[in-house]
């Protein structure tokens, strides 16, 4: 993995001026230049956000539309940018900050931060590679019941919103029992993971069951799959996630990156890349976690070894985030933060959303946005 | 020959003479003609003098707002303005059919003239003019026509329908109505004149053809297939004219359009009175065109002068805000062109929907195509009434300071007044055996109009209690709570500025979206301009047709405007050769 | 839609009318204990713990007490929100977890409106404004325009250690707060009892 000037693997994102592809970075000249939305006579600018009701982040939207018709949309995301001061910490100091990148999916990026240190300064850390899939399998859980829930919302249905809500929290208690903290933090070390895992199955099964239940009823429910079907179809070679198995691409960084070890996972795909496709793929994939939670077993490390982190190198770790690829570039010299590099999945799913939305309408725009699971927080980080 | 009689007539021709040296003279003698003219013409419950009030009106309401809107143009203005206002004075005056040519080539002639000197682009004129002669050369095939049938020019008795088919066909092409689709040339002719002059076109021009309908069709048998051909026409150019009038971006077009809806109701009315055969009735729908035409001439030349206030063409170069009395003479007028009260377009409307109903219990065909005819009629107002919002919100800026007034602010709210003031004595222009009242109710008799067809009551209304309750319970209102309460904050845009307003494109972009298929809007990727086929059409006519005149004009003179100059001589020639033989 | 309903009965009421205790998180809740460790927040200074710098990360020796009342008020609540308070919650720059909280205290198992804390979806309709995350400069902005468009008087809570402290990512985003619910991101369990408690409501 190496800065080269050929593009090989499948897209991921971009990082500043770098882009990343899943077996290389590349660097580009300069970030190229977001086209300006150009609105033709009888088209107005819709404005929406950054802070209104129903949307869970500052984000903007800028909607061209001549009536109904949306006729483009582009996504602002820059307004909650952080700056993150993390070059020249220490790989602790800096883990505090990576888990609160984005905190819905904070096992995710911590995790995967980790893996890159540890891909760094070759650290072996298969002891811990278990545990770290029953985090991320979990926070997937919550992440794909949430995406469910904000579909349901869209659609006016309170009902199963509620029950998926009561559901979300009923997981955030799981990972607050198991974990000490409702989001992981706290909860993730090199080669390690702080956490009580005993009756963790009995507690996921009844999650599941009821999941069933509130998933065969919104199947039945003509209502509801007409407003998802044929909404928001996207179909793109660079996409990620959910987003991409929808529309047919098997992409999964669970089976095409080395950084987690799943022993065996069957990937979900659809086929028509609509909003009810991605519901699916989504749905499935909580099925699928739980089982991959039931099935994995669960070893004490036996070695707690201190490491020493005040070491050189660099490394890299891709993993799959419940939206897509996530990927971590770091290069540590003498145990500090020299240079890090993040691609989140967000990135990808925005322009998805952007190629997805022209000829909808209105209504149709929370479900098409919702779908993807976008979190601004992972897109807008600056690392100073 | 009374002299009296014709001193109205005299002194316009006058006018005509010292608007050349003195415009305010000339406009303000013509404005005294056209009170003298309606003193010495009008007649209560002579139904067809009703026009000469009509059109006096309005020739006095664009002459005063002459007075001041005059100014901005050239010198040329005034006298063409008077000169059309002449030919029309002698169309009304006409008791034959050649002094009422004479009449329609003086009022055409400096019509073209007028859109000619005041577009730099002359195609706008001879399409104008193109379709005038055909409207001319279809009158005089009409007038032959009769002389066959009776031997004389006089307007007498007729036995068949043949003079009215032909006179209806050339005064529809001068209101715009025919052939259907190319109804456009009006709108585009009538948009390229100064706003008085767009008024007096849109107003009184086309009166003038729905007074010769009127006129032809008082002397004709009753016809059921004529009359439902013209219902036909009429409803298509109503439903045509109000979706392009709400459409349109020119606002003196979207005039033009509204004209031509009007003049659809006007025609399709005239096609249920020839229809018909129950003289009460016919003498509803008479009224009812007459009132309807009142409103409509009235009210459209307060559109056109509202529109000449703004002192600009497109709603988009809307850039100031006219005072109080401007906006409460405008929402008068609008109401009226709306088909709402309190103006007098809410009777017109009323008692022109009232004849269609009624119409449906006439067994047969009349009877089918009148309930048709009137629900999309009633339609066609749902859509004029949105056209006519997109005027009254789009041609003011909405802010807080109020301009001064001025003599055509003055002019404007006085127009609206009028309407109210016409609506709520409505009752007295009437025939008796519609007016009645219900005293049990307080409605004394007198007040209130009736229809009524064979035994039973149709609808009822009372204009002036509708005034009057309407007036009392606003100035309630405003006596209990006194002046609304209004407090100024800075609009939230979800957390950032607005630099995005709602504009009359956008205002009308939903039907354009919604009819597609009819308007056929270009959509999608590209814009959402609407192009009509019909037009490209008649501009090929019009350029064929100015193909031919330059020929000719490269025969006789080397100049275009000359070439107007020497037809306008000819033509007066030849008029008075014909009258001085006749 | 007659058989959603019909499903919602047959779930039963699931909101608890005592927060069930035992899901209490460890982190974050009240700290106890002496330490000195060398906090990177400076949430621990000659020994005193400051709980509005603290960001839970659980690194230090201070114990969990499971003690969700780390919140602070300082004034009191006017007297027309007695009855109702309608939140606007702010997002200047978090991470979402504080977003994903805050929603949750609306959640079946919470269900925040029996307490008549509602969500606003404009300022001009709020009566408190719930800011949450660091300081970012567009969004400094737009809260300034959002207490501009609120109504008089305003509350403006501050919620969770990004907003209070500016956490371990940056800087505060304001410096004034009527009510300070500590905690990264705060859990429902605290931001219910804090805003009861302002509230004068019960529990």
């Amino acid at each position: 993995m190496q800065s080269f000037n050929k593009k090989t693997g499948r897209y991921i994102g971009r990082y500043k001026n770098y882009d990343v592809y899943s077996n290389e970075i590349v660097r580009i000249s300069e970030e190229n230049k977001e086209d300006i939305n150009k609105k033709l006579p009888g088209e107005i600018t819709f404005n929406y956000g950054p802070s209104a009701g129903g949307l869970e982040e500052s984000v903007n939207f800028n909607i061209i539309t001549p009536g109904e018709r949306i006729n483009s949309v582009r996504v602002d995301s820059s307004f909650k940018r952080r700056n993150i001061k993390i070059l020249n910490d220490s790989v602790d100091s800096a883990l505090l900050k990576v888990e609160r990148i984005n905190g819905y999916h904070s096992a995710s990026n911590s995790i995967c931060f980790l893996l890159a240190v540890e891909n760094a300064l070759n650290i072996e850390n298969g002891e811990s590679n278990n545990k770290r899939i029953i985090e991320i399998e979990l926070e997937r859980i919550r992440s794909n019941l949430h995406v469910i829930k904000c579909l349901a919302e869209s659609a006016g249905f309170s009902i199963p919103e509620k029950q998926l809500s009561y559901l979300i929290e009923d997981v955030s208690r799981i990972i607050s029992t198991v974990f000490k903290h409702r989001y992981f933090f706290g909860a993730n070390y090199i080669n390690d993971v702080n956490g009580n895992f005993n009756n963790l199955n009995e507690s996921i099964l009844k999650i599941k069951n009821e999941f069933m239940v509130i998933y065969q009823d919104l199947l039945t429910s003509k209502i509801f799959m007409d407003r998802l079907q044929e909404n928001g179809t996207v179909r793109d070679m660079n996409s990620t996630g959910p987003a991409a198995r929808a529309s047919g691409y098997n992409y999964d960084a669970r089976l095409d990156s080395s950084s987690l070890y799943y022993e065996s996972y069957k990937i979900f795909t659809g086929s028509s890349g609509d909003v009810f496709s991605r519901f699916m793929v989504r749905s499935d994939e909580v099925f699928s976690s739980i089982e991959l939670i039931e099935n994995t077993e669960i070893k004490e490390n036996e070695s707690k070894n201190k490491y020493d982190l005040n070491k050189s190198g660099t490394g890299y770790a891709r993993i799959e985030s419940p939206q897509g690829d996530l990927f971590y570039h770091v290069d540590i010299k003498d145990g500090r933060i020299n240079d890090i590099l993040m691609v989140s999945p967000s990135y990808l799913n925005i322009k998805l959303f952007e190629k997805a939305m022209p000829g909808n309408i209105f209504t149709d725009f929370f479900f098409v946005w919702e779908s993807f699971g976008i979190w601004i927080s992972e897109k807008e980080v600056n690392f100073i | 020959m009374n002299i009296i009689y014709y001193l109205p007539l005299i002194l316009i021709f006058v006018s005509v003479i010292i608007s050349i040296k003195y415009r305010n003279w000339g406009y303000i003698l013509s404005a005294v003609s056209s009170i003298i003219f309606i003193a010495f013409t009008y007649r209560t419950f002579d139904y067809i003098t009703y026009f000469y009030l009509i059109a006096g009106i309005v020739w006095t309401i664009t002459s005063i707002y002459s007075l001041s809107y005059g100014k901005n143009y050239g010198k040329w203005l005034a006298p063409l303005f008077i000169l059309t206002i002449a030919g029309m004075m002698t169309i009304l005056y006409a008791n034959n059919f050649l002094v009422f040519i004479a009449g329609w080539e003086i009022m055409s002639i400096p019509a073209y003239l007028t859109v000619a000197i005041n577009k730099k682009n002359d195609i706008e004129a001879y399409v104008f003019m193109f379709f005038s002669e055909i409207s001319t050369v279809l009158i005089m095939v009409s007038a032959v026509l009769s002389y066959y049938y009776t031997g004389t020019f006089g307007f007498n008795k007729i036995n068949n329908d043949y003079v009215l088919l032909i006179f209806t066909l050339g005064a529809m092409s001068k209101m715009g109505l025919t052939p259907f689709m190319i109804s456009e040339w009006l709108p585009i002719a009538h948009g390229s004149a100064p706003a008085n002059s767009s008024a007096i076109f849109s107003a009184t021009m086309t009166l003038m053809g729905v007074y010769g309908i009127t006129k032809l069709a008082l002397l004709s048998p009753v016809s059921e297939v004529i009359g439902i051909l013209f219902i036909a026409i009429g409803i298509i150019s109503v439903m045509f004219g109000s979706l392009y009038a709400y459409i349109s971006e020119n606002m003196k077009s979207l005039g033009g359009f509204s004209t031509i809806e009007n003049n659809g109701t006007l025609l399709s009315a005239l096609g249920l009175y020839i229809a018909i055969n129950d003289g009460i009735f016919r003498a509803f729908v008479l009224i009812s065109i007459l009132i309807f035409a009142m409103s409509h001439s009235i009210a459209k030349t307060g559109l056109f002068l509202t529109i000449g206030n703004t002192g600009t063409e497109y709603f988009s170069g809307i850039s100031d805000n006219k005072g109080l009395l401007a906006r409460m003479g405008k929402f008068f007028i609008l109401s009226s062109l709306s088909g709402l009260f309190p103006g007098i377009g809410g009777l017109g409307t009323w008692m022109i929907l009232e004849s269609f109903f009624m119409g449906a219990f006439i067994q047969g065909a009349i009877g089918i195509s009148s309930i048709i005819g009137g629900s999309l009629l009633a339609m066609g107002e749902g859509f004029a009434t949105a056209a006519m919002f997109k005027v009254y919100y789009f041609t003011d800026n909405h802010s807080k300071k109020n301009n001064k007034n001025n003599l055509e602010t003055y002019t404007i709210f006085s127009t609206g007044v009028m309407l109210v003031f016409l609506f709520s004595i409505s009752f007295l222009l009437i025939g008796k055996e519609y007016i009645s009242g219900i005293p049990n109710v307080l409605i004394f008799n007198g007040f209130m109009i009736e229809s009524r067809f064979g035994p039973a009551d149709f609808g009822l209304l009372s204009p002036i209690y509708v005034v009057l309750i309407t007036l009392f319970f606003t100035l309630l209102a405003y006596l209990v709570f006194g002046k609304p309460k209004t407090r100024t904050v800075k609009r939230w845009n979800t957390g950032i500025e607005n630099n995005e307003t709602y504009n009359s494109f956008t205002y009308s972009s939903n039907i354009r979206l919604m009819l597609k298929k009819i308007l056929k809007t270009n959509s999608g990727k590209s814009d959402l301009e609407t192009v009509d086929i019909f037009w490209y059409f008649m501009i090929r006519i019009a350029s064929s047709y100015r193909k031919l005149t330059k020929y000719i004009s490269y025969k006789i003179m080397n100049s275009s405007i000359s070439t107007y100059m020497i037809y306008m001589i000819i033509a007066f020639i030849s008029i008075i050769v014909i009258v001085s033989l006749y | 839609m007659s058989q959603w309903f019909l499903k919602g009965i047959k779930k039963g009421i699931k909101t608890e009318k005592n927060f069930d205790d035992k899901f209490k998180p460890d982190y974050p809740s009240r700290l106890e204990g002496k330490s000195g460790y060398n906090c990177p927040v400076n949430a621990i200074k000659n020994g005193e713990w400051d709980e509005n710098k603290c960001i839970y990360c659980g690194k230090c020796d201070l114990k969990p007490t499971k003690d969700e009342k780390i919140y602070k008020i300082n004034d009191k609540l006017p007297k027309m929100f007695k009855k109702s308070l309608y939140i606007y919650p702010l997002d200047s720059g978090t991470c979402g977890a504080c977003n994903a909280e805050f929603n949750s205290i609306f959640y079946p198992q919470y269900d925040a409106n029996r307490f008549n804390i509602f969500l606003s979806n404009t300022p001009r309709h709020a009566d408190a404004l719930l800011l949450m995350g660091v300081y970012t400069e567009k969004m400094h902005d737009v809260m300034i325009d959002a207490l501009d468009a609120m109504p008089d008087p305003k509350i403006i809570i501050g919620f969770g250690s990004c907003a209070l402290s500016g956490g371990i990512l940056g800087s505060s985003i304001n410096e004034k707060f009527n009510v300070e619910i500590a905690g990264c991101p705060p859990d429902p369990y605290t931001i219910i009892s804090a805003i009861l408690k302002y509230k004068g409501g019960v529990k």
